[in-house]
């Protein structure tokens, strides 16, 4: 199991452009350097096939679109600037290719238009029941306080069946905020890398991200509120 | 906060991505943290958040078979010779 | 520059949930910078008229140095470093502060029900040993009453008090 998240960097601060490291990278694959074009894989295999199966049915498929994508990566890389980085373009090579075997399959593309219901736009994030309703003192402040999760007893929040409601919420997402969660949240991707990736502007992909976090948190607090103490 | 300046929490819990990301403008990070300073309602929902993307952090990759890195390595070389 | 800076319990900032590197036997606590360790935006630390509005477990002064740019509410600096702790920022003095907001509130408030409720709150986070809230609450029931002009009066206050029990020289 890997923490990909590192939540106290966020105040992120991306990279736009190929690093140095990036470039050594594409300067060996041009050389036909196996064990640097390996290496690659490795990095960033396990995030591609992820990806990839959020656009396509079945692993088998999703292999099918990573092992495309690779190609995809070769063939281009003598036209690589390194304008943007070594990441963001595998990816935006990758979810194109995605894109493509999905549409020949009649898959419906989640992004290619946003509609407003995908975003969800206009529902509150939390139940107003929680907030005091107008005409109070406090008004629209919380009417009782939510209860943290860090101070639940050991082990109850990441256990195997907190972990199962988790993975049972995401995959029943929306296409979109499905997509977006996992690039962001499962696979570590920045805010910058997701929109390059996916073609979306930065406020629709933190949209999409907020309402599919929201979801899992409400699911998280019904169920950490609802079981015996 | 004065009056002009307020966020309710309803308000809040609206804004917890853009804040998490570092997203909110200068002003409204400050309106956002000076608001987490007198309520602990809102302090307990953005751990809520913060927990929730622990825990979905956690949720596994999917590997890389050794099948298929001995297929793609196959397929590296077909490219390096064309 | 020296300023202030409030932690939460256990030296752990609230926002950055950074743990500082603590003072120690004549010696101040490491350097910080801001940056990638702490907040990509700087250092947060308070001047004295800004401290109602940060009020929090533990009171610090820190130095302050590189860059340092004075917002409304704040200052923010290239790094910092803990000199020493205002150990008369303890829970009496919470209590003090709190039940001195109360006070003002109360006279503030008079007879109207609707503006005894907010001074009703005000006493009940000074008893509680709540004195952000109770800051807050004062605030706000200044600004009800008397505006803006009300509300900044009643910060002042806050001000003053904390300088005058807390003897702060910053």
């Amino acid at each position: 199991m890997q923490t990909v998240t590192d939540t106290r960097s966020e105040v992120e601060t991306e990279t736009y452009v190929s690093s140095a490291a990036d470039l050594r990278t594409v300067e060996a694959l041009r050389a036909g350097d196996e064990r640097a074009f390996m290496e690659l894989v490795q990095t960033y295999g396990a995030s591609m096939l992820r990806v990839a199966l959020l656009f396509v049915k079945t692993r088998a498929v999703a292999e099918e679109v990573v092992q495309d994508a690779w190609l995809g990566v070769l063939s281009g890389i003598h036209r690589f600037e390194g304008r943007s980085s070594l990441k963001t373009w595998i990816f935006r090579i990758l979810t194109n290719t995605a894109k493509t075997r999905a549409e020949r399959e009649g898959r419906s593309i989640p992004f290619s238009s946003l509609a407003p219901d995908e975003l969800e736009l206009g529902e509150p994030s939390v139940d107003p029941d929680r907030f005091l309703p107008d005409g109070e003192r406090w008004t629209s402040h919380w009417a009782s306080s939510p209860r943290r999760f860090d101070d639940l007893p050991e082990g109850r929040l990441l256990s195997s069946e907190t972990m199962g409601i988790v993975l049972r919420v995401v995959e029943l997402l929306p296409d979109a905020q499905r997509i977006v969660l996992t690039m962001r949240d499962i696979a570590g991707f920045g805010a910058e890398e997701v929109c390059d990736a996916l073609g979306i502007s930065e406020v629709n992909q933190r949209v999409l991200l907020h309402r599919a976090r929201t979801k899992v948190r409400r699911a998280l607090e019904d169920y950490l509120e609802g079981s015996p103490a | 906060m004065r009056l002009a300046d307020d966020l309710s929490c309803a308000e809040l819990v609206e804004l917890v991505t853009e804040y998490v990301d570092g997203a909110l403008d200068p002003c409204d990070r400050e309106r956002f943290e000076q608001h987490l300073v007198v309520c602990d309602g809102c302090a307990n929902h953005l751990e809520q958040m913060r927990s929730t993307i622990e825990v979905v952090g956690r949720l596994e990759e999917a590997d890389v078979g050794d099948e298929m890195a001995a297929e793609l390595l196959v397929a590296f070389r077909g490219w390096k010779a064309s | 520059m020296i300023a202030y800076k409030f932690l939460g319990e256990g030296g752990t900032a609230r926002f950055s949930r950074f743990t500082w590197p603590l003072p120690g036997a004549g010696r101040y606590g490491e350097w910080v910078d801001a940056h990638p360790s702490v907040c990509a935006t700087g250092i947060h630390a308070c001047r004295t008229a800004d401290l109602p509005y940060w009020i929090d477990a533990q009171l610090w002064r820190i130095e302050l140095d590189g860059d340092i740019v004075e917002g409304t509410r704040k200052v923010v600096a290239e790094r910092g470093r803990l000199v020493d702790r205002v150990e008369a920022w303890d829970t009496d003095a919470k209590h003090g502060f709190g039940r001195a907001c109360a006070t003002r509130a109360d006279a503030l408030a008079g007879s109207l029900p609707a503006l005894r409720a907010y001074a009703d709150d005000a006493a009940v986070f000074a008893e509680a040993g709540n004195p952000a809230v109770a800051g807050f609450v004062a605030a706000r029931l200044a600004e009800l009453t008397g505006g803006v002009e009300s509300y900044e009066s009643e910060r002042d206050a806050q001000v003053r008090w904390l300088a005058e029990n807390l003897a702060l020289t910053a």
